[in-house]
């Protein structure tokens, strides 16, 4: 990734994007989107970990869990196709439950050394 | 003798290892590569401690189990030490049974957050290079079945563009002698040869 602009250009090959480009990414922009994300989520992790406590318990502390989950609805909103049936599932609230705790499990258990092979193993078995 | 002990930490779970360096490969002293005993502290529950041939299959199932419920997979494992089920999307049964008749079962119920804890106190564990574990059978199945999946798609890929380019540079080049065969002439042609 030679500059910050390569790494929007490639997020924009999001379908789930409200304008998104059809280039097919390369491996290894595809290797190295997946080092980013976990670099993200070693960086992170304290933050995913209160947030997946904050939904275990909601009685005690939905503090967290509330901030995330308005945020993450926020940006689906402001820079996904809400018109598409998958962008729909995301923002249902008694589907996307489920999808988010399994992402954030997802990242949480990628923050190894080794980390990368295992979200990159994850992705590939999707 | 003293025995090493190492840590490895994530949030609200810590691991112990404690064992000896095998002098015999003439390892250094610092090394754990004869583990005697392990811990396994989750804070709010109750210890969980043993011996290596039990660290080995408790690993395996938590990976395992990791791995089933990320893939939408029914999250249950179940093997003659460890037992371990989805209660809800959030909480996980933990059943640890004991090899003596007379003990109980341990049941503990762990969150997301303690299960991610624990994963990557093992993951520390199998990184780290001064605590030496031999894999399992078990393990080793796992991790060639999990690569399997990989290795195919890539090797079905590979199979798959060499005759998909060919096929598509044949069609590219036939198309371009259109352009130099015109019907018609060749007719005129014909009709010089054989002017019946």
């Amino acid at each position: 990734m030679p500059n910050k602009v390569t790494i929007w250009k490639i997020r924009n090959n999001n379908q789930l994007r409200k304008s998104y480009l059809n280039n097919n990414i390369k491996l290894n922009e595809f290797d190295a989107l997946i080092k980013i994300t976990v670099e993200m989520s070693r960086y992170l992790y304290p933050y995913i970990r209160e947030i997946l406590q904050s939904k275990e318990n909601l009685e005690r502390n939905s503090v967290i869990w509330n901030d995330f989950y308005m945020r993450l609805i926020q940006l689906i909103k402001e820079r996904f196709n809400i018109d598409s049936m998958r962008v729909k599932k995301l923002l249902n609230k008694t589907e996307n439950d489920e999808i988010i705790i399994k992402s954030l499990l997802t990242l949480s258990f990628c923050i190894s050394n080794q980390g990368y092979k295992k979200l990159k193993n994850f992705l590939i078995d999707f | 003798m003293m025995q090493n002990k190492l840590s490895f930490n994530q949030s609200s779970v810590s691991l112990e290892i404690i064992g000896l360096p095998d002098y015999s490969n003439n390892e250094n002293k610092d090394q754990i590569s004869i583990i005697s005993q392990w811990k396994l502290i989750i804070i709010d529950k109750p210890l969980i401690e043993g011996k290596l041939e039990h660290l080995e299959p408790i690993m395996d199932a938590f990976y395992i189990y990791s791995n089933l419920l990320i893939k939408n997979e029914i999250p249950i494992y179940e093997s003659k030490l460890i037992d371990i089920k989805a209660d809800n999307l959030h909480i996980h049964n933990v059943v640890l049974k004991s090899s003596k008749p007379t003990v109980k079962p341990l049941i503990l119920k762990i969150g997301n957050a303690l299960l991610s804890d624990t994963i990557n106190c093992f993951d520390q564990l199998n990184e780290s290079s001064i605590v030496r574990i031999k894999k399992t059978s078990i393990s080793k199945n796992f991790t060639k079945k999990f690569r399997f999946g990989l290795k195919n798609k890539v090797k079905f890929f590979n199979r798959i563009m060499p005759p998909f380019i060919s096929i598509c540079s044949l069609i590219l080049l036939s198309s371009t002698f259109i352009y130099f065969y015109n019907p018609v002439e060749d007719k005129e042609k014909k009709e010089l040869i054989n002017p019946k």
